[in-house]
């Protein structure tokens, strides 16, 4: 069996209205409450949008009242096909019209924030990382929600890096300038390569500094060089890894 | 996030591949999400495209067993579209597939007709396969 279907070009909503004649009020009602169930499911299907599932059916609900008002059987058209453009066309206005986009984004940093906070009371409480279902618990998301934003806050983690370190030797500051750039997993899966083809005593050096948190002094000591030396070292191995990474990267393109 | 938003090409390919069960469709979703972004889709379009995949998945377990075999999610970056390609591989098929009348597959199929420019479905030899694409710039109501 195969079956293919390409889209009509106009949405279902703009469909003009037919001037056939009325349906008389029973058969409308008919029609309308065999059909509530199908604008329930459609309203289901667009949870965790930020909006209660009561106003979805509501929305849904309208909009299958208007399905049944514009429907034209002559058009050859099965209802529930044409009614499920509709409900989804109002459903999907609905979000457009309330400025959906701009607050599902915000909406991902706010969880993003507020499962740093669960997170902290959660490891309080249980004496352990929590999982991400006590996180969708704790903050009443879903957990594909809780799941997209720890993937979307890798970001927002990496603007704010410093945060969780000593003012005097902020991450930010021993990392150099480009520290964000190499805080995710696909950016260390660049770094990887580069760092290897660094000399041995630069990626040892890059190691005591970065891995195990000596000080330039420290490294010093035990490279039996000055920390003057050290630290010309690690900014030149620095510019190193920003060039292999830069030539990596625009060999993926 | 975002200097990585934009990293997929024309040509660009991910595959997924997982136990054919329902309760992993979230997978097919996060995935979809990832890469909608990264293929420029805007968000309500990447919302769309990832509410159409549950669907496809959906529609290609209609009438499998549902604990065998494995879902093969194949989402493709087609210029300025995504294709997705969703393949139930060495399914035990616990009835015949799922029927044109068949309620929950046509609901599924609705809301593709609602979501994406244009969708299909194959059945051959055990296996099934749905299909979907999507462009950006355009709302598919």
């Amino acid at each position: 069996m195969t079956e293919g279907r390409e889209q009509d070009p106009g949405p279902p909503s703009d469909v003009v209205e037919s001037d056939r004649p009325a349906l008389d009020p029973v058969a409308r009602e008919e029609l309308i409450t065999s059909n509530l169930g199908l604008a329930h499911q459609l309203a289901r299907r667009f949870l965790h949008r930020g909006e209660p599932l009561d106003d979805l059916v509501q929305v849904a609900s309208v909009a299958l009242v208007k399905s049944v008002d514009r429907f034209d059987p002559e058009r050859g058209v099965d209802f529930a096909a044409f009614a499920t453009r509709t409900i989804i066309g109002e459903l999907k206005r609905h979000f457009r019209d309330k400025g959906w986009a701009v607050r599902a984004s915000r909406r991902v940093q706010e969880l993003y924030l507020e499962l740093g906070h669960a997170t902290g009371t959660l490891v309080q409480q249980l004496g352990r990382n929590p999982t991400v279902a006590e996180l969708a618990e704790a903050t009443g998301a879903s957990e594909e929600a809780v799941i997209e934003a720890i993937e979307a806050g890798q970001g927002y983690r990496a603007a704010s890096i410093d945060a969780s370190e000593s003012e005097d030797d902020p991450m930010s500051a021993r990392l150099g300038e480009h520290d964000s750039n190499y805080a995710s997993v696909e950016d260390r899966a660049l770094l990887g390569p580069a760092l290897a083809s660094l000399p041995e005593r630069e990626q040892s050096i890059l190691r005591m500094r970065f891995v195990e948190g000596l000080t330039q002094s420290e490294i010093a000591a035990a490279v039996g060089v000055s920390q003057m030396h050290v630290s010309r070292l690690l900014s030149s191995s620095l510019q190193k890894l920003r060039d292999g990474i830069g030539q990596a990267e625009a060999g993926r393109r | 996030m975002t200097e990585t938003a934009d990293r997929l090409e024309n040509g660009d390919r991910i595959e997924l591949k997982f136990p054919a069960r329902g309760d992993l469709i979230v997978l097919a979703r996060l995935v979809t999400s990832a890469i909608s972004a990264r293929a420029g889709f805007d968000i309500e379009e990447l919302e769309d495209l990832r509410l159409a995949v549950g669907e496809l998945c959906l529609l290609t377990l209609q009438g499998s067993d549902a604990q065998q075999g494995d879902l093969r999610l194949e989402l493709s970056v087609l210029g300025d579209a995504i294709g997705v390609d969703c393949t139930l591989e060495r399914a035990g098929m616990a009835t015949a597939p799922a029927p044109d009348g068949d309620e929950v597959a046509r609901l599924s199929e609705q809301i593709l007709d609602a979501l994406v420019d244009a969708h299909g479905r194959e059945v051959h030899d055990g296996s099934v396969h749905a299909w979907l694409r999507k462009h950006r710039g355009g709302h598919a109501e």
